[in-house]
C-alpha cells in the first residue's frame, strides 16, 4: 500500500517535473523566436470619428520616428501595428488585442483621457509599457498613476497655469466651456482654483457632450452672460464645429476665446476665417526655439506629407523616440528594463534637458502659448509663438507639481 | 430669462428644420422601399464634400449641383445593391446599409482625406438679425428658407404630382402598380435617389456650419433616426413634428442642463415609443407588419 502511494508520488513528481520542463523549453523557445523576429510595437490612435484627423498625425509622427531609426531596434526590424481609439470600452479592447494577438512589446497611443485611463488598466495587468502622447487629465499621472504608463503630454493644471497670465490680461468675467468628460471636468477644476490669483469670477460653464455639431444654444447662453473671457477645452471636430459656429455667431471679436490642448488640425480644418483665441500647445511647427532635431523632423515630415506636422505628429513622434531610444538602451524588449530605462530617460536636445519624471513618469517639458494671428497669409502658419510656459528646468519641475501636489504613489515593477 | 428662453426655442426651431431636412430623405426611403438605410448620413457627408470641390473648382453657384450627383450614386447603388434588399427582412437591409455607410466613409477618407476642409457660408450671408431677444445670423436665415422650401417642394411633388401619386401607390401596392404598366423597378430606384439627394440638400447647408470631414455623418444619422422614430417611419408630417420638437428640447436642455443636450432627444424618443410604439404620426402597414 505504501509502496503504491509512493509510486504515485513519484509519478506525479516526475510528469510535474517533465510538465514544468516542457513549459520551460516552449517559454524559451517563444522567448527566442520573439528575440530573433521584428520587435512588435502597437499604436492606438483615432481612425475614425471626430479625432480621425488627430490620429492620423500622430500615427504620422510615431511612423516617422521609427523610420528615422531606420525601422529598426536592437538590430531587428520595428514593425507598428495601429489600432483604433474610437471609444474607451474599444480602446481598451484593441490594447487587449495588441498584446495577445501581436504580442507587442509596447504600445504607443492614447490622445482621450478616458481612452487613456481604460488603457491603462490592461497595461498594468499584462505588465506592458504603454506611452500616452496625449490625455491630460490629471490623475493619469497623479492619483492612477501606473509604472507601466509615461505620458508625454503635460496635465491640465500645467497647461491652465500657463493660460491664466493671459486671461488676466483679457478680463475678470470668465466662463467655461468644456467637453463633459474626466478631461473637461479638470480644466474647470483647475481654472476655478487659478481664478481668485488674477482677481477673476466664473460666470457660467456648460458641459458639453462629445461628438456635438450645433453649438448656436451654447453660444446664445455665452453671447448672453457677456463674459469677458471663454475658457474651453473642446477637442478635434467638436473644437473645429465651435470655432465655425464661434465666428458665424459673430462672437469672434466680441469674446476672446483660451483653451488648453488644441492641435493645428482645428484650426486648418476651419480656416483662417474662423480661427481666433490664444492656447497652450506642446508643441508649434513655426517656433524659432525649435531644436535641430525637431527641425529636422519638420522638414522629413513636410518631404513626405506635403505639409506641416501638427502638435500631434510631434507628441506622437516624441514618444515613439523616447521608447526605441529606450529599447536600445534598455538592450532589451523586456517590458521592465523598457520601463526602467524610460524612467532614466532624458532628452537634451532643447534649452534645457526634459525627462519622465520617475516618480509619476510624467514628462516634464515646456508647452508652448500661442495667439492666432492678426492677419492668416500661410496656408498652415495660423500662430504666433508667444512663449514657453516656463523659461528654465527649475521653474518647469516647479510648474508639474510636487509629489504630493499631484498625489501619485507609484507601484514596484 | 424670457428672453433668452425665446431666442432659444427660435434657434431650437432652426436647428429642428435642418433636422427634418436630414430625416425626411430617410423617412421616405423607408416608406416608400422599406428599406431603413443606415447609409443616409453618409450621403449627408458625401453631399457636404462634393459642395466643398465643386466650391473649390466653380465657386458658390456650382454647389446647387451637389444633391443631384450625390442622387445619382444613390441611384447606381440602389440599382447595384439596395434593390437586393427589397422584401427581406429589415435585419438584413440594416446590416448592408451600415456596411455600405463604413465603405462611402472610407472612399472619402481616401479620396479627400481623413483631415477636414475649410468651407464658411457665402460672404453675401454674413451678419445677424436681431429683433427684440430673437438673434440668427443671416447663415441660418437662409438654411431655413432654403429648407422650409425644399420641405414644401418635397410635399406639393408627392400629393399632387402624377409621379408623386405613382410613388405613394407602389409603396403600398407594388403589384397593382406593376399590373397597371408601370415599370416599378425603375420608379424604385429614382426614389432612392431622391432620398439621398435629400440627404445631400442637408449635408451642402450644414457644411458651412459644421466641420467637413468624413466624420460628420455620425452627427446627422443618429438625429435623423430619432426624428424618424418619434415622427413615425414613413410619416412626412411626423418627421417635420418630430424634427422641430428635437431642436426646441435640444435647445432648452442646453439652457438649463447643457451636459444632457444629447441625451435630451433619445429620453424623448423613449417617452414617445412607450406611449406610441409607431411614432407620433406612424400608421399600420399591412406590407411591413
Amino acid at each position: 500500500m505504501t509502496r503504491i502511494a509512493s509510486d504515485k508520488r513519484s509519478m506525479k513528481i516526475g510528469m510535474a517535473g517533465a510538465a514544468a520542463a516542457m513549459t520551460a523549453i516552449g517559454l524559451a523557445s517563444a522567448a527566442m523566436a520573439q528575440d530573433a523576429g521584428p520587435v512588435r510595437i502597437g499604436l492606438i490612435y483615432s481612425k475614425q470619428g471626430p479625432g480621425a484627423s488627430i490620429g492620423q498625425f500622430l500615427q504620422r509622427g510615431s511612423e516617422l520616428a521609427a523610420e528615422q531609426a531606420g525601422m529598426k531596434a536592437l538590430g531587428r526590424p520595428i514593425e507598428l501595428i495601429w489600432l483604433d481609439e474610437p471609444n474607451p470600452q474599444g480602446s481598451q479592447q484593441n490594447m487587449q488585442r495588441l498584446i495577445d494577438e501581436n504580442k507587442v512589446v509596447a504600445v504607443v497611443g492614447g490622445n482621450y483621457s478616458s481612452s487613456a485611463l481604460a488603457m491603462m488598466s490592461v497595461a498594468n495587468r499584462a505588465k506592458i509599457p504603454l506611452i500616452l502622447p496625449g490625455a491630460a487629465a490629471r490623475e493619469i499621472t497623479g492619483k492612477d498613476c501606473s509604472r507601466y504608463t509615461f505620458r508625454t503630454q503635460a496635465t491640465v493644471p500645467v497647461q491652465i497655469n500657463g493660460l491664466m497670465p493671459y486671461v488676466a490680461q483679457l478680463g475678470k468675467k470668465a466662463y467655461f466651456i468644456t467637453p463633459s468628460y474626466a478631461f473637461g471636468q479638470d480644466i474647470v477644476k483647475s481654472a476655478r482654483a487659478g481664478l481668485p490669483a488674477i482677481n477673476g469670477t466664473e460666470i457660467g460653464s456648460d458641459e458639453v457632450p462629445i461628438n456635438t455639431a450645433d453649438y448656436s444654444s451654447y453660444i446664445l447662453k455665452i453671447r448672453q452672460a457677456k463674459p469677458d473671457v471663454v475658457i474651453g477645452g473642446l477637442v478635434g471636430g467638436d473644437f473645429s464645429n465651435f470655432l465655425k459656429q464661434w465666428n458665424e455667431m459673430g462672437m469672434k471679436d466680441r469674446a476672446p476665446y483660451a483653451a488648453v490642448a488644441v492641435t493645428d488640425t482645428d484650426f486648418w480644418d476651419v480656416g483662417p476665417q474662423a480661427s481666433t483665441g490664444i492656447f497652450i500647445k506642446p508643441w508649434y511647427y513655426n517656433n524659432p526655439k525649435n531644436s535641430a532635431a525637431e527641425k529636422k523632423m519638420t522638414e522629413a515630415f513636410m518631404k513626405k506629407h506635403g505639409q506641416p506636422p501638427s502638435d500631434k505628429t510631434w507628441s506622437g513622434w516624441i514618444a515613439m523616440r523616447a521608447l526605441l531610444e529606450s529599447i536600445e538602451s534598455a538592450k532589451s524588449t523586456n517590458p521592465q528594463e523598457i520601463v526602467t530605462a524610460l524612467e532614466k530617460w532624458k532628452n537634451t536636445e532643447d534649452a534645457f534637458p526634459y525627462y519622465f519624471r520617475e516618480w509619476d513618469h510624467q514628462l516634464v517639458r515646456p508647452a508652448v502659448i500661442v495667439k492666432v494671428k492678426p492677419q492668416i497669409t500661410d496656408k498652415w502658419d495660423f500662430m504666433d509663438v508667444l512663449k514657453n510656459t516656463s523659461d528654465s528646468a527649475a521653474d518647469t519641475e516647479k510648474a508639474f507639481g510636487t509629489k504630493e501636489e499631484v498625489g501619485c504613489n507609484m507601484p514596484a515593477l | 430669462m424670457l428672453d433668452i428662453l425665446v431666442s432659444q426655442v427660435a434657434n431650437g426651431l432652426v436647428l429642428g428644420f435642418i433636422y427634418v431636412l436630414i430625416a425626411v430623405g430617410l423617412s421616405i426611403t423607408f416608406g416608400l422601399l422599406g428599406v431603413i438605410n443606415f447609409a443616409h448620413g453618409a450621403f449627408f457627408a458625401l453631399g457636404a464634400y462634393f459642395a466643398w470641390q465643386m466650391f473649390q473648382w466653380f465657386g458658390w453657384s456650382a454647389v446647387i449641383f451637389a444633391p443631384p450627383l450625390v442622387g445619382l450614386v444613390g441611384m447606381l447603388l440602389e440599382a447595384t445593391i439596395i434593390r437586393r434588399l427589397y422584401g427581406k427582412e429589415p435585419l438584413l437591409s440594416l446590416i448592408v446599409t451600415f456596411a455600405l455607410s463604413l465603405l462611402i466613409e472610407a472612399v472619402i477618407r481616401f479620396v479627400w482625406g481623413a483631415d477636414g476642409k475649410p468651407f464658411n457660408p457665402p460672404v453675401w450671408t454674413a451678419g445677424i438679425f436681431e429683433i427684440g431677444p430673437l438673434l440668427m445670423t443671416k447663415y441660418r436665415v437662409a438654411v431655413l428658407g432654403a429648407t422650409i422650401a425644399t420641405l414644401l417642394g418635397l410635399w406639393a411633388f408627392l400629393a399632387w404630382t402624377p409621379y408623386g401619386r405613382i410613388l405613394r401607390a407602389g409603396s403600398r401596392d407594388p403589384e397593382m402598380v406593376e399590373l397597371l404598366g408601370i415599370n416599378l423597378p425603375r420608379v424604385l430606384t429614382a426614389v432612392f435617389g431622391l432620398g439621398c439627394a435629400l440627404a445631400a440638400i442637408a449635408g451642402v447647408l450644414a457644411a458651412p456650419l459644421w466641420t467637413v470631414s468624413p466624420s460628420m455623418s455620425a452627427n446627422a444619422v443618429m438625429p435623423a433616426f430619432v426624428v424618424v422614430a418619434i415622427g413615425g417611419l414613413g410619416s412626412f408630417r411626423g418627421a417635420v413634428v418630430a424634427g422641430l420638437a428635437i431642436g426646441i428640447v435640444t435647445a432648452l436642455t442646453i439652457q438649463f442642463r447643457p451636459e444632457a443636450a444629447t441625451g435630451a432627444m433619445y429620453a424623448l424618443m423613449f417617452i414617445i415609443m412607450l406611449l406610441r410604439p409607431r411614432g407620433l404620426f406612424g400608421e399600420r402597414w399591412e406590407r411591413f407588419e
